[in-house]
Formats: structure tokens, sequence, C-alpha cells
């Protein structure tokens, strides 16, 4: 599959300081996650992908084209859902989403009748007649994204969509997320500090770290299950029953609230395990394999690198 | 002799109103030391509980007790209360040590020890390096680091914190859990309001869920979670005979409905007594008729609970 | 039978030519000033001198009708260049405050809720958004200097015939250009301070400070100095110097009439006041690099 973002040696420097130092690799994925902590860049990746700031040496390519020269045509497959508020207080939320379209490119009818279409599918009803400045916060959220998807980009970029949003709204948010990335020949970016949104949402991630490039790992094959880890979370769990399992050549952990983490030797069965705690009068409420889940990937591109190169790529 | 109540923040019949407009009705809660978490919709008046009990607001009926002490007593009231706010607003101009030393210093400490205590939440914060840089240059999460280090800067007893997580990049909001945790386990009553339910729930040792002003529920997670009886408890269960497990669970009678995944892997029961529940499941794998990959609680948590009870109101406008 | 579902799609139409985009800007931004009543009641009253100038020049062309309501004398009032002079002066000052009360709401709705990035994410740029604010002002204020002049301009050749027009054709140029840079210089300044001051009250009011406050400054500057440059900062004097040399018409100095032997009767070098214009000009366009940006950098 062709590569989405390509980075060339991406270097971008604000002021005087070299904010993302020399970003070289290519994102293909459907949904591609950009984490990193504060200061890392990431803000300033977007910025620069969508133009806002001129690269100081290299490029990045967006579907194939040079965002140094093409950048003014690739806008119009772009949408940005913004992490600040965003809007024109005055106009209603039709009228603004409609403006922005129009913007965008398109006709005034197909501008006005997108429009609809997106409010319908983010989850506005009659809201969308009234002056933006009268919305919530979770309905600026969504008239936000309205305004993102409007105009039919092929490349979203999301920052911090569900900051602030309450539970459900969140939860909607994301399901409606995982439909977009679901379309045929859409790709979305999503920065977030959220590592159970990006998650949920996202097949590829990016993170960055310093300037540069601390990771970049496809989430599918990352996440694959370790069978030789497991979790339990038992009810009535003893030392006992710890010392059952050691018979049974595990290596036992115990964390308090009978929450056990096993190692487990070759040829074992959870049958074996049952039994173990049968003999325990233990009963086992939880139990899983480990997944290395993103929180794991985080934590280890976190780690300072040993001679690692600054640019950190696969 | 110390009260019991002087340990508690109490909440005795408070209803608030702005004008004709609800912010909480009826309200009757006691807050004991630890982490609690608040919980609930935009506009279900989590702000508004927030307010009242860092003395910012009167309710217009009934009372609010903070350890003992109301804002009619501003001396004791407000060294004993700490308010992380969710609003990002500073003044112009300032640095962020400035920020927290002079807030210390309005509260009447003398220079030294109010750089004493400055560099002591900073360094809690970890934003030592970038105190004397202006608020205005900080990102988001740096801007609420310095927030949290002022609010707990007189080492208050009482911590309120509004949305403290917002903006913080993975790590620091690892250690600003860490740090929340380890406080309630000082002994402070520390009151967070998140929407982030499953990061509250794993260091929250009670919970308040709040909705159109009224509270829904309150205590620990698990037992409110018992509570609910209306939905039985959610057990998923991977293993490679789904079809063979529910043929087996159904011929008991606490399931209530059994439903078979997707991929035919595994399935999602629901029973009325999980106790029991479990008990089977151990019967059948130590039969040896099935081999199971994972058993795992689907809705003993916040999250779900939140769901139940408030449902998603609030939602689609 | 069929149920339907309805998913995101990608747009794949067709597009709307390039340079056209800035139009949209002037749409919908006259759509929302024309829903205000009271501005268009404004707009109305600002075409009277229209309607009166037109009035005395149909007089003026026509004795017998001057005669049939009794009006004595041959002499009428001349419609030449000093006419087309005050009328233009007359009509700058509405225009003024129809900028004053438009100009500072056009940019800040944009700037107060950040609204910015979502223009510049688009193929849209910096240039066009100005072109397309500006062409408000362009077009409103055109409405109630130079357009409705210039038919005045045309019903005065018709009734004079003989060649009339083409001897006075500098009458017309001078309305033109008289007006477009009265209008480019409000425009800009309007259209800066919009994009600086947040509070379109505080942006209005500066508006008049800087013409009639400045103004007294220079005035008192001169007084004080016993010279004339304080007119540099009186943006109102440094215009009617420049229509009245477009127009041939010697400058008024009714300003200073007391002193007619003072030195400050002297009037400013006219390269100067085109030096001025320009000057502002170029200062608001800086202004307006400055603030519309799509990320500010803080240090």
């Amino acid at each position: 599959m062709r590569p989405v973002i390509e980075l060339e040696n991406l270097e971008v420097v604000l002021g005087t300081r070299t904010i993302l130092k020399g970003l070289h690799g290519s994102l293909r994925g459907r949904a591609i996650g950009l984490l990193g902590p504060n200061g890392a860049g990431k803000s300033t990746l977007i910025n620069t992908l969508l133009g806002f700031h001129a690269p100081s040496s290299g490029t990045a390519r967006l579907f194939g084209r040079d965002i140094r020269t093409d950048i003014q045509s690739l806008r119009r497959l772009i949408g940005y859902m913004p992490e600040n508020d965003s809007f024109i207080g005055d106009m209603s939320g039709v009228r603004f989403v409609r403006y922005m379209a129009e913007l965008a490119g398109l006709p005034p009818n197909e501008a006005m009748e997108r429009a609809h279409e997106a409010f319908f599918y983010v989850g506005l009803g009659e809201a969308r007649y009234r002056d933006l400045n009268g919305y919530s916060l979770g309905m600026k959220q969504l008239a936000k994204l309205a305004q993102a998807i409007a105009h039919g980009p092929k490349l979203l970029f999301l920052d911090e969509p569900t900051n602030g949003l309450d539970p459900p709204a969140r939860a909607r948010m994301i399901n409606l997320i995982r439909e977009i990335r679901g379309t045929e020949d859409m790709h979305i970016v999503l920065s977030s500090h959220l590592l159970r949104d990006v998650e949920e949402c996202c097949d590829e991630v990016l993170i960055l770290k310093d300037g540069c490039i601390a990771a970049l790992s496809n989430l599918e094959e990352e996440r694959k299950t370790n069978k030789k880890f497991l979790e339990l979370e038992t009810a009535g769990a003893d030392p006992a029953f710890t010392t059952t399992l050691e018979q049974l050549a595990c290596e036992c952990a115990s964390f308090g609230n009978g929450k056990l983490r096993l190692i487990l030797p070759e040829g074992i069965r959870i049958q074996q395990i049952y039994a173990a705690a049968a003999e325990n009068g233990v009963q086992i409420r939880r139990m899983n394999y480990r997944r290395d889940s993103l929180e794991d990937i985080f934590l280890k591109a976190m780690q300072p690198a040993v001679g690692a190169a600054a640019n950190g790529s696969l | 002799m110390a009260h019991a109540t002087d340990r508690l923040i109490v909440f005795e019949n408070v209803s608030k109103f702005y004008g004709d407009v609800l912010g909480v009705n009826r309200i009757n809660l006691t807050i004991g030391p630890g982490v609690t978490s608040l919980v609930g919709p935009n506009g279900s008046g989590k702000t508004t509980l927030m307010n009242l009990m860092t003395g910012l607001i009167w309710p217009t009926k009934g009372y609010c007790r903070v350890l003992g002490l109301t804002a009619h007593d501003p001396e004791r009231f407000f060294r004993v209360v700490g308010y992380c706010t969710q609003f990002d607003s500073f003044a112009k101009g300032l640095t962020g040590r400035e920020f927290i030393y002079d807030s210390l210093r309005l509260y009447g400490l003398n220079a030294q020890e109010a750089t004493v205590r400055t560099n002591e939440s900073l360094e809690r914060v970890n934003m030592m390096d970038a105190a004397d840089r202006k608020v205005a240059a900080y990102s988001k999460g740096m801007r609420q680091r310095v927030r949290l280090a002022q609010s707990i800067s007189h080492h208050p007893k009482v911590l309120v914190l509004d949305e403290p997580l917002n903006g913080l990049d993975p790590m620091a909001r690892a250690e600003s859990m860490a740090l929340f945790s380890a406080l309630g386990k000082e002994g402070l009553h520390v009151v967070i309001s998140s929407h982030i339910l499953h990061e509250v729930d794993r260091i929250s040792d009670q919970v308040i869920l709040l909705n159109s002003g009224y509270v829904v529920a309150e205590g620990q997670i698990h037992g409110v979670r018992d509570e609910v009886k209306e939905h039985p408890m959610q057990i998923m269960v991977r293993c490679s005979n789904p079809g063979l497990l529910a043929a087996k669970l159904f011929a008991q009678d606490h399931i209530v409905e059994a439903k078979i995944h997707d991929d035919r892997k595994g399935l999602l029961a629901r029973t009325r007594d999980a106790d029991r529940f479990y008990s089977l499941l151990h019967q059948i794998v130590l039969e040896g008729e099935l081999e199971i990959d994972a058993v795992a609680p689907a809705d003993d948590d916040v999250n779900s609970v939140y769901r139940y009870l408030i449902g998603s109101e609030g939602a689609t406008v | 039978m069929a149920v339907y579902k309805r998913n995101y799609k990608p747009y794949s139409g067709e597009l709307t030519a390039n340079w056209t985009r800035f139009l949209i800007l002037p749409r919908y931004s006259l759509a929302k000033i024309f829903d205000s009543k009271l501005l268009v009641g404004f707009l109305v009253v600002c075409l009277i001198p229209f309607l009166v100038s037109a009035t005395l020049i149909y007089l003026s062309g026509n004795p017998a009708v001057r005669t049939l309501l009794g009006m004595q004398g041959a002499n009428f009032i001349g419609i030449n260049n000093t006419f087309f002079y005050y009328l233009l002066r007359f009509q700058s000052s509405l225009a003024f405050l129809i900028t004053a009360w438009i100009g500072p709401g056009l940019v800040s709705p944009d700037l107060t809720n950040n609204a910015l990035p979502l223009y510049l994410c688009r193929p849209f740029s910096r240039t066009e958004y100005v072109l397309g604010k500006i062409s408000v002002l362009f077009f409103l204020l055109s409405l109630i200097t130079w357009i409705p002049d210039i038919f005045l301009f045309l019903l005065q050749a018709e009734l004079e015939g003989n060649g009339w027009l083409i001897a006075n054709l500098p009458i017309a140029r001078a309305i033109v250009l008289g007006s477009l840079l009265w209008i480019t210089v409000i425009s800009l300044l309007a259209l800066a301070l919009s994009a600086w001051v947040k509070w379109r009250i505080a942006a209005s009011g500066l508006m008049f400070a800087i013409f009639f406050v400045a103004a007294g400054f220079g005035e008192a500057f001169n007084a004080v100095l016993r010279t004339y440059w304080g007119h540099t900062i009186n943006l109102v004097y440094v215009m009617n110097l420049i229509w009245a040399d477009l127009f041939g018409v010697p400058m008024n100095i009714s300003i200073n009439r007391r002193m007619m032997d003072d030195p400050r009767t002297m009037t400013l070098p006219l390269g100067f006041a085109w030096l001025v214009l320009i000057g502002v000009c170029g200062v608001c366009l800086l202004l307006l690099n400055r603030r519309l940006q799509a990320k500010e950098v803080i240090r």
C-alpha cells in the first residue's frame, strides 16, 4: 500500500529552537496515532504537514506529493480538527460548516448538502441552527469534526478529539473515528495523550520524543499475545496457593488484592492452574495472557535510547 | 475531642440554584479521607459541588462543612482547602514560579518559607526546569502542572481537582495519578473530577456519580456495582467451544444471557450471581471438556456503572 | 426494499475555480451586513447627497425649471470640479462612519475564537483572506462614493452636451482615484485595527481617535512650534490636500483662516502627503501580516 505520509529528513526550526530534528520514515496505516510527551514536537509536526510552518531542511510527502511545492493543492484533500477552540462565534453551526466547505473548493450547493450530511453523521441535530457561541464543549467538538469532514478530505488530522468530552460523548467520538477509518481511501492521523483512545482507533503508531522519532510501529503486529505470561485476579489467594503454583514450576509475583502474575513453564496447561486453585480454595475471577499493550510500547520508547541514531526509525 | 465530622466533608441537604438554573438539588454526601472520584456528564453539577466545597459559592439551602469548617471562617477554611480548577487562565506576565510564590505570600507566609514551599511543589510536579519561563510560553500540560503545584503548595488537607489530567502526556498522567494516590494515602481528602473513567477507577477509593444535579450513586465502586441489580454482571470467557459452554451455562438458574462472540471463539455471559458463575467455570475447566483462554468481568468498573445509571443522556442535541 | 445506511464518503465532485475563492468572504459578510436594518437604513441615508446633487445638477442644467420654481437670477451653482470636490469630501466622511461601524467586525470574529487556522488549512492564502475582507468595504464604500458620483458626472455631461465630457475628463479621473485612495486607506486601517483590537467598540473608537485626536495633536504641534509639519499626522488634512490637487481646486485654508500671513498657512508638500498615505497603508499591511498567522510562536 502506498504510504500516506513520508518524512524525508524533515527538520523544522521555530525561532531559535530546532523542534523537529531530521524525521525520517513512512506511514501507511489507515489510522495513525501520534504520541509523545509534551514538547516532543507533535503539534509542530502536524502544523508543518498542514503547511503552517516551512521546513528548514528536508521535506515531507503526503500521498506522494511534496509539501514544499504542492501544499496548496494538497490542502484540498486534508481535514483538520484543531485541539483548541476554533470557530466563528456569530455564525450558526450549519452556516459555519458550509462556509468552511466552500472555502475548501466545494460549489455552494454541494457545500450546503455536505454540511448537513456532516452534521447528521456526527450526531448534531437541531443544534446546528444555533449560534456557535451558545454551544457546549461537546457540541463544539462535534462541530469541529463536522467542518473537518464536510469537504470530503482523504486525510484527517485530529488533534485531541475527545478533549473535554464526557464518557458517552467520548465513546461516540471513538466510534465515529472508527467508522471513518473504515471508509475506503480514508486516512486519519490521531494525536492524543490518551493511550486508550489511540489503542482503540489506530493501527499504526508514531511516537516522538525531543523532536526525534522514538518509535514507529504497526500495532497489529506488536500486539502479539505472549503465551508465557499469565495474569490472574483471585478471591481468597494466600501464600499456600503461591507455593502450589511454584511447585508446578511457575514463577509467581503477587501484587496484593489477589492479583498475581505468572511466568509459565513449557507444556503447562490452564487446567493445572485451575486445579491448583481448587486445591487451595481459591476462586479465579480473571485470567488472561499478557499482551504487549500500547502502554508497554510507549514506555519502552520513552526510555533513554542507548546509542540509538537520531532518526530512530525502524 | 475531635468530632467525627472534623475528618469529613459533609453536604447536608444542599441545593444550589443560579437564578432559575439548577446547579445541584438536595445533595446529601459524606466524603472521607482518601481519593474520591466525582463523575458525571457535563452540566451535572460537578463544578457546582466543587465550588461549594472550596467555599467559592454559598449553597442556596443546606450546609456544607469541610472538616468542620465553613467559608464563614475564611482564615482557617481557605488554608485547609486547595483547588485546581479546569480553567486555564493566568495573570499576564507571570512566570510559573512567581505564580506559586505570590499565592503563597497571600496565605501569609514570609518570603523564605514561601520560596521553600514553592520549590517543593515545583519539584513534586516536575516543573523546576521551566519554572522561570513565562506562563504564556508554556504548553497546555505545563500550565496544568503549574496549577496543580499551586493547589498543593500550601499543604491543604482537602484537595479538589477539576479535570487535573487535561493536556498531560501519558507519563505525566501516570505521575500525577501516583501523586494523587500518595496524597490520598497520606490522609488528605482528594476529590478528583474526570471524564477519563478508567484512570480514576484505578486509584479511587470512593466514587460519586452525578447526573442533572442529583447524586445518582456513591460509595466503593464494587459495592455500587453490586447494587445495580437491574443489570446482571457481565463476564467474558474466551474458549475453544463456546457453544458447549453456553449449553452448560443455560442449565444454571442464575444465568440470564449468553452471547457468543462474532469470531465464535468466546462468549459474553450475564449472571445474577458472579460467585456461582466462577465456581461453575472452575468445575468445567477441571472436568477437562473445555480449554479456556481468558476470563474477565466485563462491566465491573466505573465506565459500566456510568453507562447503566446515567446512560448517554446529555448526548445528541 | 432497502435499508440505507449513511456513511462518510470522500468528495470527488467538481471544485470551484481557485481565483474566485476570495469572493466567498464578501458574499457571507455582506449577507450578514445586509441583515442589519440599521445599517441598510444608514446606507440609504448615505445616498441622500447623491439625490440632492442630482437635483442640483438638473436644476443647473435647466433654467426653464428654475424660472418655474421662482428662482431668480441666471447664476446658479456651477457644476464644476469644485462641486465634485466638495461632494466627495462630504461622502468620504459618511464612508468613514460606515467603515468605523463595519470594519472592526470583519476580522476580529475570526481571531477571537481562533478560526484562522481553519481558513489556512484549506487551499486559501492570507492574501486571499485580506482581499476578501477588504472587498467588503470596497464594495460598500464604492456604492456611496465614486459609483453615484460617476453617474452624476454622466448626468451633467448629458445635460451640458457639447463636449463637456471630454473637456472635464480630469474630474472623472479625480473622482475615481480620489475615492479609491480614501477607500484603500480607511479600509486597511479598519482591518488592521480589527485584527489587533479584540473589542469592536474599542476598535471603532480607535479609528475615530486616529483621525480626530491625531488631527488635534497635529494642530497643537503646529501652533506650538509655529510650523506646518504637524499636518503629517492629520490624515484628513493630507487627504484633502491630495484631493484638492486631483480636482485642481485651491487648497482650502479655512482651517487657519485667521492667520493669513502665518507660515502655517503654507501647505505640506504634495509629494510628502502621498508619502504619508503610502506609509499608513504600508504600516497597516505590516500589522496585518504580523497578526494573521496560523500559528503564533511564543518564545
